[in-house]
């Protein structure tokens, strides 16, 4: 008994030492380009990402694919791929977009971003979309060095934290709700609002952004007030909104919530008060579920992209790709393109080719890289990013529902 | 010395907490009544009108709880466990509702040369009966299959196995239907003269409130369904059975009543009426996800656990009761709505705290506990 364990042991220790003893040499394929990246990857903060022969270049992208905002997420996984068909190789290396359902939230936020940091052929992030998701995300990205260039994560605290891997193209919850709050004053004429939010890190901000800029401005904030997510009736709360009578209703939020606040505004007493949303509740998806409800509501979107043959291109090559027009899902679509885009512009400026055939990616470099875009002209305008990483400033644009469609009003 | 002693109880844990109870219950009512006192009689920012609505989606809100809650209460009441998949059998119903509104909604009954018509906006009441039919005995049937698999196979285990089973088949139920139907929100097609928001207008102070179609049909529907339970527990054989069963086990095999065929159908009626509670949240809500059972199901146990679990008014008590508080709680308290859930289950622990076994609860038998 004794004896025969020894020999099992022995057997064990020979079959480690022989799977630790170096393998046999591989024949080098290909002559080394340029310089040793070992030194290089070495220097850099968080190392590099290597990249095997056969293997792809990843790019991440974090947002709700099920549920009732899948529409986002949806949208921007079909502007990210159609932006890295459209990305050259790199040395022989193919780019590959691995969209995951984070579903929005916190917890989906991290579980996806783990996932990511867990395997190391992801390079970028372009994401997360939501702004709770992301502020779950980004200690992850930033322990391994990760860089994200988010499409739509609007909540301003993102980039006040002194994060060095996280950056977005979007206007801030400030700019919005700012511009929403002087809006609703100034151009509608609105003097009672009352402001909801749906408790969420990117609602929440919004609403009170805009509540505070509106009485700042001189309005009347009739009401702020967190609503739970996820309920599928909220006349209780509209008809205690309706007791004070306000000309408007703002909500930061998004499009679930708001299809059912619209919808319940018609029998809680608040059948003539405006619906104001954000960028949140805007798309196709508000449109459909709301139908008559929903007309002469307000919703915000980023500045619509110039007229360029570039975003021509892109539109054509979405409507044949996916049979819809891009904007329709989400207001995010020419975003999602222009980070994906972006991030594979920069891959290509770090990426070096080691002697094995292996593309090496400095991490770091890769993060200060995506930092330092200055005047990078995307479909969507042209991207100068700031120290903090707020890439854009310009504010957004608001639109109102006439018969059944989106119509700009600025 | 001995009497001493006995004069003077030892404050014991038990005590102790027998007299902190009813404090924090004091203390929390006094603060209820305080809120009260100020939104009723100093503020008086809300008119008749705005109470009048809140009553009105309380009501209705709180019919659907009624109906799952009955369901708790049934399958509590004879096999003293609870089913926490229920919310999900709901759902199913909810599901099945869709379907059938969809179907209706496909079909044309105009006739040649005039607009399209469907059947559903055609003939409502016939597809609103049909969904009701359909919802129901889908739902039944899930109810009789659930109790056939889950727990019956656990119906001599430890009281914990079966539950640990619900949870699972919870779980199952939720995942199944994600794969089956999607996890996308779909919206109910309603007849058009059942549209949701619309109904009938009524002026209070020269504001309108409105009394939607669906809404007035999803309360009278439940108080009709929760009248005919209880007569059918009460009047009829089935009914006598059911109560046999639910007090002694044993003793009604003894008496000659097949237990296993009143468990079963114990199921199915608890399966119908969450049927029906989820076709009228679909056709009042308008929303039907996987998950929609979730969140009703939590809520109408507590309202069963409120009204007294195992009692049948009880359960249509507490369902109400929990609706209404919903509603009216955190207008009338002064509190955010986002607390209205926190608000509910406060005064829930209130009431619990002075009538451990709810509402209309009968103090348990050893036995039975």
């Amino acid at each position: 008994m004794k004896r025969s364990r020894i020999l099992v042991f022995a057997i064990v220790l020979v079959m480690i030492l022989g799977a630790c003893a170096p393998a046999a040499e591989t024949p080098v394929v290909e002559e080394p380009t340029g310089d040793d990246p070992s030194a290089i990857c070495e220097a850099d903060d968080f190392g590099c990402a290597v990249i095997a022969p056969g293997q792809t270049i990843k790019i991440g992208m974090g947002s709700p694919m099920t549920g009732g905002n899948a529409a986002f997420g949806i949208d921007a996984e079909q502007s990210g791929l159609i932006a890295v068909e459209d990305a050259d190789d790199l040395m022989g290396f193919q780019f590959e977009l691995i969209a995951e359902d984070d579903g929005g939230t916190p917890e989906g936020g991290a579980a996806v971003a783990n996932k990511f940091a867990a395997d190391p052929t992801v390079v970028g992030v372009a994401g997360h979309l939501f702004s709770g998701a992301t502020f779950a995300a980004l200690p992850i990205y930033e322990e391994i060095g990760i860089p994200m260039l988010s499409p739509s994560a609007t909540n301003p605290d993102l980039t006040k934290q002194g994060s060095r891997v996280f950056n977005r193209v979007p206007f801030t919850d400030e700019a919005q709700g700012e511009a929403a709050a002087a809006f609703m004053y100034d151009v509608l004429g609105f003097r009672k609002v009352a402001f909801l939010h749906d408790g969420q890190d990117y609602g929440k901000g919004l609403a009170e952004i805009a509540a505070a800029t509106f009485e700042s401005l001189g309005g009347e904030v009739v009401e702020l007030m967190g609503i739970t997510p996820g309920e599928a009736d909220y006349s209780p709360v509209l008809s205690t909104i309706a007791a004070q009578s306000p000309d408007a209703l703002y909500f930061g939020g998004y499009t679930q919530e708001g299809v059912v606040l619209t919808n319940n505004m018609k029998t809680s007493g608040l059948e003539d008060v405006v619906f104001f949303g954000c960028d949140g509740t805007f798309g196709v998806d508000y449109l459909t579920r709301t139908g008559a409800n929903g007309e002469g509501t307000y919703h915000a979107t980023p500045r619509t992209p110039p007229e360029t043959p570039e975003k021509d291109a892109f539109d054509a090559a979405y409507l044949t790709r996916w049979g819809q027009s891009p904007g329709e899902l989400s207001p995010f679509t020419w975003n999602s393109y222009d980070c994906t885009t972006a991030l594979i512009e920069q891959v290509k400026e770090v990426a070096m080719l080691g002697a094995d055939g292996s593309l090496y990616i400095p991490r770091g470099a890769l993060v200060d890289g995506v930092r330092g875009l200055a005047n990078y002209v995307g479909i969507s305008g042209t991207y100068t990013c700031a120290p903090v990483g707020d890439c854009n400033v310009e504010g957004p644009t608001f639109w109102i529902v006439e018969d059944g469609e989106f119509v700009a009003v600025n | 010395m001995e009497a001493n002693k006995r004069s003077r109880p030892k404050l014991t844990r038990r005590n102790y907490s027998k007299i902190i109870r009813p404090i924090f219950g004091i203390m929390v009512l006094g603060y209820i009544l305080w809120r009260l006192y100020l939104v009723l009689i100093v503020q008086q920012v809300y008119t008749a009108e705005i109470w009048v609505r809140l009553l009105i989606s309380g009501l209705i809100i709180g019919g659907v709880y009624a109906l799952i809650a009955i369901g708790y209460t049934l399958v509590y009441g004879i096999l003293f466990m609870i089913n926490f998949a229920h919310g999900e059998v709901m759902m199913i119903g909810a599901f099945a509702g869709y379907f059938l509104f969809e179907f209706t909604k496909s079909i044309n009954v105009a006739a040649p040369g005039e607009p399209p018509l469907s059947f559903s906006d055609g003939y409502p009441l016939i597809s609103v009966i049909l969904a009701f039919l359909v919802g129901m005995t889908i739902a039944a049937a899930a109810g009789f299959f659930l109790e056939k698999i889950a727990y019956r196979p656990l119906r001599k285990a430890p009281r914990l196995i079966p539950l640990i089973s619900a949870i699972g088949a919870s779980f199952f139920l939720q995942n199944a239907a994600q794969l089956l139907f999607s996890p996308q929100v779909r919206d109910y097609t309603n007849p058009q003269a059942i549209a949701r928001g619309s109904g009938w207008t009524i002026m209070i102070n020269d504001a309108r409130v409105i009394v939607t179609y669906t809404g007035a049909l999803t309360f009278i529907l439940s108080i009709l369904l929760m009248i005919g339970l209880y007569v059918m527990v009460q009047k009829t054989k089935l009914g006598k059975a059911m109560r046999a069963v639910a007090s002694d086990k044993n003793t009604a095999a003894l008496m000659g009543i097949d237990v296993d065929v009143i468990i079963s159908r114990t199921f199915i009626i608890s399966g119908a009426l969450a049927g029906a509670a989820g076709v009228m949240w679909g056709l009042h809500n308008g929303l039907v996800h996987f998950f929609v059972g979730f969140l009703p199901g939590i809520k109408a146990f507590t309202a069963a656990v409120l009204g007294g679990i195992g009692n049948i008014p009880g359960a249509m008590l507490g369902g109400m009761f929990l609706g209404l508080i919903e509603s009216l709680g955190p207008t009338a308290l002064g509190i955010s709505y986002q607390l209205k859930d926190v608000i509910a289950f406060v005064i829930m622990i209130v009431i619990l705290i002075f009538r451990p076994s709810g509402i209309l609860g009968e103090v348990l038998s050893e036995e039975k506990v």
